[in-house]
């Protein structure tokens, strides 16, 4: 018995052996509640899906479901997790209009989208399952067409395939290039009635085949005929210090004003620009401070139905529900919790790496 | 200019900075270590004379520093690592290049410099390869440590602890294969061969979690690992964590 109680072989400094340590943990840091990450509506079943990063799962509310200011967090109606989900490092959540299928994007080492029935709970298998490039992010689909986007992250570009695609199917264009100003590309957004795509770029920016071009640009948002592939510059493209991006996520359009929604991040605001807008341009509405309990928002979706604006916080285990003409300091209509109404989430998207700093006793975390 | 893809950085307690990089822009960040909010880095190493280069699929996710040396280590592709004065700032070239088919480096893999011991070690191809600590060029390794008894493996990252010639990395982690138990061990810098690392700490065992980072504490004689992308999920289900252990035999 070593000194602290643990079970150990004897010291084993000698070659040849191993002293085997066996004590438990002195501490764990982990977040046991959810945290999400994107935000889809299923207006035929009228429910609401949020995408958790922390536990990988894909967790179903009623779309009306508000949680009480005095209750700890509400339940959802199912849960889609486990091995045979293949749903792991998940970063955007798609319905499908027409019959209710759920789509989730699986980032990182998940490199595929695996789509479910609406009605599936608990660990089962996806219906199918299409391979994509590695650092895929966020999806949007044309359902005239049934085209589905798909924006990567990096090497950057926007890849279009079948809507029904699976397996190893191939995308049916590519938009790449350095014309196309597409750099470590994160949100999509489509407009299908005016024919655009439009994507969201934190401006980190190389080309792997070539040693040391490396460089930085500002945030910005590119805008595409819905049509692109190759190479193909953007026909606008909004971009400068008064457009407040830092970090923007998914993004939604709303058809009927032809406005554009933006999960900022960093910045804790969602940004509403005009379609048109252009260049160093202000955004036209923000929705930002306290009363939004937003926190660290990385998704938004516009539900033209009902005129509301579904947002997900990845820093409160919470999604919020605003008109679709917030403005400013506004309380959400309604907010569905994961956690404590005071909850500050740990943030953690992948917990790779760690380092200590001993000068302040601390513990670093990139996520 | 802090993005994705952050697997392996460091402190350096020296000289008090974070050093990290950004591998989408093939990057290297020096950060105050105080630094909080949207605080921009004190030293960017980044430009055409930098060398840098990454991958399409990864790469560029790990960095060491020496502070005693002052040098920054960065694994690069398609095999090597770039060694960078610790005060360049810019579009500046690297001081070395360890890199060949002599020197047995895989792809870009964990790299950690023993300055007591003057050696350099990186652990690639399931072995630590330990290096003389200002090796260049296509240098061969001045010892290897691998196979079944040393149970090498690959993990993010790697430490030394000088005062002791210890190398820690990951061990017993053989993703897919029956059996596996992913864990953390303690080898001596002066090993060679086919030999058993001195201490070990059976992690998953213990906890159900795979480490991914490591970083030591030697005041508080611990070790805190960080643990993602857990392809045999735990079972609480939580796929991201951070734990401590006591770990005071290595001190």
């Amino acid at each position: 018995m070593g000194p602290s109680g643990d079970l150990q072989r004897p010291a084993a400094q000698n070659a040849g052996e191993t002293g085997v340590t066996s004590r438990p943990p002195l501490r764990n840091i982990l977040d046991t509640d959810p945290i999400y990450t994107s935000v889809a509506v299923d207006d035929m079943h009228d429910e609401v899906l949020l995408q958790d990063s922390n536990t990988w799962s894909i967790r179903v509310f009623n779309r009306l479901d508000n949680t009480p200011p005095n209750a700890r967090a509400t339940e959802p109606k199912r849960v889609i997790s486990g091995s045979e989900t293949d749903v792991q490092f998940n970063s955007c959540v798609y319905v499908d209009p027409k019959n209710g299928d759920i789509y989730s994007v699986e980032n990182d080492i998940g490199d595929s989208i695996v789509v479910f029935s609406h009605d599936s709970n608990g660990n089962i298998k996806p219906l199918r399952k299409l391979k994509v490039t590695h650092r895929a992010f966020a999806m949007a689909v044309d359902e005239d067409t049934e085209e589905l986007f798909l924006s990567v992250q990096y090497p950057p570009q926007i890849e279009v395939y079948r809507k029904m695609a699976s397996g190893d199917e191939k995308p049916l264009r590519r938009l790449e290039g350095e014309s196309t100003r597409l750099s470590d590309s994160h949100g999509i957004a489509i407009d299908t009635k005016n024919k655009l795509l439009f994507v969201n770029n934190w401006g980190n920016i190389s080309d792997y085949k070539v040693a040391g071009t490396g460089r930085f640009e500002s945030p910005s948002i590119t805008v595409y005929p819905l049509k692109a592939g190759g190479d193909t510059p953007p026909v606008r493209v909004i971009q400068g210090p008064k457009t407040q991006l830092n970090w923007p996520g998914a993004m939604s359009i709303n058809p009927d004003t032809r406005e554009l929604f933006i999960a900022n991040d960093v910045n804790s605001s969602i940004l509403v620009f005009r379609e048109a807008d252009t260049g160093d341009v202000a955004p036209a509405r923000v929705i930002k401070g306290n009363k939004t309990r937003l926190s660290n928002p990385t998704s938004v979706l516009v539900d033209t139905k009902h005129n509301e604006l579904w947002v997900t916080n990845l820093g409160n285990s919470s999604a919020t529900v605003y008109a679709l003409g917030a403005n400013g300091d506004v309380a959400p209509i309604r907010m569905i919790r994961s956690a404590p109404l005071d909850k500050v989430s740990l943030k953690f998207g992948k917990t790779q790496a760690v380092a200590y700093d001993s000068k302040r006793e601390q513990i670093l975390v990139p996520n | 200019m802090i993005s994705r893809t952050m697997h392996g950085f460091a402190y350096d307690a020296i000289h008090d900075e974070i050093v990290v990089t950004s591998p989408l822009a093939q990057a290297i960040l020096i950060f105050r270590g105080a630094a909080n909010g949207e605080e921009r880095p004190v030293r960017v190493i980044q430009g055409p004379h930098t060398q840098i280069l990454g991958t399409a699929g990864g790469g560029l996710d790990k960095v060491s520093v020496d502070p005693v040396n002052n040098e920054i280590l960065l694994p690069v592709a398609p095999g090597g690592v770039l060694v960078f004065d610790r005060a360049a700032n810019g579009d500046v070239a690297p001081k070395r290049l360890l890199s060949g088919p002599d020197t047995q480096i895989r792809g870009m893999s964990p790299v950690a410099v023993d300055p007591a011991n003057n050696v350099l070690i990186v652990n690639s191809g399931g072995a630590m390869l330990i290096f003389d600590r200002t090796a260049s060029g296509n240098a061969k390794p001045k010892a290897v440590i691998r196979g079944e008894k040393s149970g090498v493996a690959a993990i993010s990252t790697i430490q030394v602890y000088p005062e002791k010639g210890w190398v820690i990395g990951g061990c017993d982690r053989a993703p897919g294969m029956a059996g596996s138990s992913p864990a953390i061990c303690a080898w001596s810098v002066k090993d060679n061969g086919d030999a058993a690392p001195r201490w070990k700490i059976p992690v998953q065992q213990l906890t159900g979690y795979s480490p991914s980072g490591i970083a030591l504490d030697p005041t508080n004689k611990a070790v805190i690992m960080s643990c993602a992308g857990q392809r045999l999920r735990p079972p609480n289900g939580i796929m991201n964590a951070v734990i401590t252990f006591s770990w005071p035999e290595i001190f």
